[in-house]
């Protein structure tokens, strides 16, 4: 008894170096952020506050409220998007098809190259004077478009492309290595009960690996609060700032426009935003129905 | 019983099991299987065409690409942009190309996969098969901070390092990546063992063996597979970090992203695209190798444990 | 073991040079700038010769990208381990900086080599805090350029460069007509703003710009000269091509030397392009300033010098701040950056006739106009950057709603 006590205390203590990093470089990082969206601080911080100016000033600032409905979109449709292709990709791979080594590494090697290095390499093909658009006139057909970021209307969608293109594999392999730990023995019974396959995926699989679509969602839903690099390398927020998105507010008010209240502000109101999305989700999945009483 | 046999085990039936594609026998062409490869054919062709142009463009002389066809294969093959952006690219004064700064990359790189994995590790144990107070909060706390743009804390990071004397240091940004590497490697491990079966840690128990022992000789070797997940996911992340680089490391130990920004965003003068495509390549080029060399790995990493996450 | 052999040399190689540089005596200075490019490159090496030539070592930390080099920089100084100098645009950007106490004060070395004597009053009001100097200013960058390609003008029959904006309209439909992109634009909000205030300079004229943007004046911002030229300057909404959001400024600036457009707004930044090209100032391409006015927005570079307690330091920071303003260091620079000296009394000849047009032009002190982030915090700038770009490329945004954003936009400066 008196051993296992000891075991607890010393299984607490590995936890220590966490709880450090939690206490202080996460949370006393935030509230730090926190304090300063309420003072007047500019390039450097300062004491003097103002309540909450900083707010009032944000929500009345065009270009954060253009930035908030581009987080809606492009996150809605980059989380979907993946999704949806992750899946597919993964199903198809599943069915014993001939080079899945090559497919595979084919969907995946994009999530390897940097957010910027995507941006660069996507702004290049959109771009309607040299990309994909100039070589299909090139081929003859002289109406073609292809200029989403030229175009005020679907410069955000340009940036789910590419997006996309960079996040998808990551998805396919863990759906698909949920796939893979799907009992056989299923597949067999299903098989001689007659039900189409597509039904089985939908009404079977799916909710077999809910633990990896939870676990995609995390993973794209952090690339979708944090996208910076991807909107400058790719659109610079532009036309105008037709796809600026919160990311970009918040380093573009940090360091060049030296205003770190505002920033500061601008990414409380986030965190805030993520906080009350996350916490009941995130209950949902890891606590409510975790069984496991550890010894 | 001996803990060190069971253990491999479990993980031999797992890696058995990935192995099997689903059960379907493998049919004759029928217009089902065309219509799967069109697809795959189709995604792949998406996933491929921005790899394709920048090794065409990589290898084009400059009087080609102002051409402007970008899909076109090259007229003149040439490695030249390979061999400048390598050793001879400037960055201000200094023209000593990209590779100045691949061993600083290694450097920061090595030790900062290996401590932030560790304590993944060890969170992820610790979490998911002890009694510990508070751990479900500290895990929701910690996966909180993961939706935090690291931008937010860089002030106060600076001076706490500062104070800590590892600022402008490998061992400074080694601890920086490490605090910022725990949130998702601690997600990772904790799904990882929640879906081992708990009969594997009561056995080592009942063998007497303690916190550190059942960790080192019961789990690690079980998670092979997570671990190669794990690597992957940070090999990528730490190589392509720059700012965290830039600010942290010191002007000595700057990774190779610095050169490739000081190469890529100088905006002054005419776009050196092959230049630019080749920089970028061998920029990718560790992570990459890193996927090609353990695709197969990855997929069953994940199976292997994750799955009941 | 070849592979081997030659990384262990390589490594003994630079082993042997930072050697060298240790040895070395004279005060070392490391400086943070964010001149990458080639021309740049060029420019920032002459200063590096001008100072080795002084006695001291300069120890070069190029990073691209002002917010990344500014970023790298402010948190070394904040976490005590500052670099000697570190380049700044002339303006309110190291405002704080001084606030904090984290930058030394040049007064010595501006009183023995007389700074106020020479300087322009803008860049000296820029460079002062409470009567004293802080920022050693290295050049001044015209920011209401207008360039023109002399093969477009040809092709589309237009003889002479536009004296005024109504002589500039009208060669740009002639430019149209001829089938030429007529006005080089990026994507880049704060190139659009180029346009918008060279407008406002030959159109409202040097009071109207010193009321809207130094004295935040918001009876200036409502009046119907203001108005005139925001309607104008969405006439320019026609003149350019589908291409250009994805376009850097000197991708637009290549187009002129391509001749497929006729004209860009820039500062005189662009002369390096034209210069890389091989283009030859007076044939190839010309240069306006305004069109229609000799008032010159004045822009430019600086270097401040963060606090230390290095006694080393602090010698080099003094020979690196004395050197810099010499008129030899700073004829060799602007030769090469195609901006102009930042002191009146250096001798222009060396220079071309754009670059010397502008050194008579200031000369008169009525011509003197401080550009918008001389007298505005970065963040308000920032905020009036967003809006003409979205003007810009909205053409729904009517002239009505930019007047009373803008005048929100300024009351922000306080």
């Amino acid at each position: 008894m008196k051993r296992k006590f000891w075991q607890n205390i010393m299984a607490t203590l590995s936890l220590l170096p966490a709880w450090a990093v939690l206490l202080v470089a996460y949370t006393g990082s935030m509230i730090w952020s926190i304090q300063i969206s309420f003072t007047s601080s500019r390039a450097l911080p300062s004491n003097n506050f103002v309540g909450f100016d900083q707010y009032r000033r944000l929500f009345s600032t065009s270009r954060w409220l253009v930035s908030l409905e581009n987080l809606v979109i492009f996150g809605v449709l980059f989380v979907v998007i993946c999704l949806v292709l992750g899946f597919l990709l993964a199903v198809a791979l599943d069915q014993r098809i001939r080079f899945e080594n090559g497919f595979r590494t084919i969907f995946l090697y994009p999530h390897a190259m940097s957010f910027i290095v995507t941006g660069l390499i996507w702004q290049w093909m959109m771009n309607p004077t040299l990309g994909i658009q100039k070589s299909v006139r090139d081929l003859g057909w002289e109406s073609f478009a292809f200029d989403w970021i030229g175009s005020r209307d679907l410069a955000i969608y340009a940036l789910v492309v590419a997006g996309v293109w960079q996040a998808a594999g990551l998805v396919m392999v863990l759906m698909l290595a949920g796939l893979r730990g799907v009992d056989a023995e299923l597949w067999k019974a299903t098989r001689v009960d007659g039900i189409p396959a597509w039904r089985v995926y939908i009404s079977i699989v799916l909710p077999l690996i809910k633990p990896m679509i939870v676990t995609s969602v995390v993973l794209l839903g952090i690339g979708v609060v944090k996208s910076y690099d991807l909107v400058v390398a790719l659109t610079g927020g532009g036309p105008g700032m037709a796809s600026e998105l919160p990311g970009k507010f918040v380093m573009d008010y940090l360091f060049e426009r030296q205003n770190i209240a505002l920033a500061q502000a601008a990414s409380t109101v986030m965190l805030i935003t993520v906080l009350a999305v996350l916490v009941p989700w995130l209950y949902m999945q890891y606590f409510r129905k975790s069984g496991r009483s550890p010894t | 019983m001996n803990v060190s046999v069971s253990a491999p085990n479990s993980a031999t039936i797992a890696a058995s099991a990935v192995q099997l594609a689903r059960g379907r026998k493998p049919h004759r062409l029928t217009a089902g299987r065309i219509g799967l490869y069109a697809f795959l054919i189709t995604a792949a062709i998406f996933f491929l065409l921005p790899a394709y142009v920048m090794l065409m463009t990589s290898l084009k002389p400059m009087d080609e690409i102002r051409d402007g066809a970008i899909f076109a294969f090259p007229r003149t093959l040439t490695f030249e942009a390979w061999w400048a952006a390598w050793s001879s690219a400037c960055t201000g004064l200094n023209c000593n190309g990209i590779s100045v700064g691949f061993w600083n990359s290694i450097k920061i790189l090595v030790p900062s996969v290996f401590f932030s994995i560790a304590a993944g590790a060890l969170n992820g144990y610790a979490m998911s098969f002890w009694r510990v107070k508070g751990a479900n909060l500290l895990f929701a706390a910690l996966l909180f901070g993961a939706f935090i743009p690291y931008q937010v804390f860089m002030y106060p990071l600076v001076i706490m390092s500062a104070t800590l004397g590892v600022y402008n240091s490998i061992a400074g940004i080694v601890i920086v990546h490490t605090i910022f590497g725990m949130p998702l490697m601690t997600l990772l491990f904790r799904n990882y063992y929640a879906g081992l079966p708990i009969e594997l840690f009561k056995a080592a128990r009942i063998d007497g063996a303690g916190f550190w022992r059942i960790f080192f000789w019961v789990m690690l070797p079980t998670s092979t597979p997570i671990i190669i997940v794990a690597v992957i996911l940070q090999v990528t992340g730490i190589w392509n970090d720059f700012m965290l680089g830039l600010i942290f490391a010191g002007r000595e130990n700057q990774p190779m992203t610095v050169q490739l920004n000081n190469i890529v965003n100088s905006v002054t003068g005419e776009r050196v695209y092959n230049l630019n495509m080749a920089a970028t390549i061998l920029t990718a080029a560790v992570p990459l190798l890193c996927y090609f060399l353990s695709g197969r790995w990855f997929v069953r990493g994940i199976a292997a444990g994750a799955i009941k996450g | 073991m070849k592979h081997f052999l030659k990384a262990a040399l390589a490594g003994v190689v630079i082993f042997a040079g930072a050697g060298v540089a240790l040895a070395q005596e004279g005060p070392k200075a490391e400086v943070i700038h964010w001149w990458t490019s080639g021309g740049e490159s060029a420019a920032v090496k002459t200063f590096a010769e001008s100072y080795s030539k002084a006695g001291g070592v300069w120890v070069d930390a190029a990073i691209a990208g002002g917010d990344n080099a500014r970023a790298a920089a402010v948190n070394r100084m904040i976490g005590g381990n500052p670099p000697a100098a570190v380049q700044f645009n002339i303006g309110k950007q190291f405002d704080d900086l001084v606030d904090k106490g984290m930058l030394r004060n040049l007064d010595d070395v501006a009183v023995a080599n007389k700074w106020k004597e020479t300087l322009p009053k803008p860049v000296l009001d820029a460079i002062t805090r409470n009567g004293h100097i802080y920022a050693a200013p290295i050049n001044i960058h015209g920011q209401n350029w207008m360039w023109y390609s002399k093969g477009a003008f040809e092709k589309a029959g237009i003889a002479n460069p536009p004296k005024s904006f109504d002589e500039l309209f009208a060669d740009l439909d002639k430019l149209k007509a001829a089938g030429v992109v007529p006005l080089a634009l990026n994507g880049q909000v704060r190139h659009m703003a180029l346009i918008f205030n060279s407008l406002l300079v030959s159109r409202g004229g040097h009071d109207l710009y010193i009321k809207v943007y130094k004295d935040h004046d918001e009876k200036a911002v409502n009046s119907p000269e203001f108005k005139k030229v925001v309607e104008e300057f969405g006439k320019f909404r026609g003149y350019v091509d589908a291409g250009y959001s994805s376009r850097l400024w000197n991708d637009a600036t290549s187009m002129l030397i391509k001749n497929t457009a006729g004209v860009q707004f820039m500062g005189d930044w662009a002369k390096g392009e034209f210069n890389l090209a091989q283009k030859a100032q007076g044939k190839d391409y010309g240069c306006v300033v305004g069109p229609g006015t000799q008032n010159y927005i004045i822009g430019g570079d600086v270097f401040i010098f963060p606090k230390s307690n290095d006694a080393k330091q602090t010698a080099a920071q003094d020979l690196l701040a004395k050197t810099l303003l010499t008129p030899e260091a700073l004829i060799a620079f602007n030769l090469k950056k195609g901006s102009i000296p930042s002191r009146t009394d250096v001798d222009m000849k060396a220079f071309d006739q754009c670059a010397q047009d502008a050194a008579a032009y200031i000369k008169n002190p009525a011509n003197q106009l401080p550009d918008y982030g001389l007298v505005m915090p970065p963040d308000v700038v920032g905020s009036i950057q967003d809006l003409i770009g979205e003007y810009f490329t909205d053409p729904k945004f009517t002239p009505d709603d930019f007047v009373e954003r803008f005048a929100d936009a300024i009351s922000a400066a306080g």
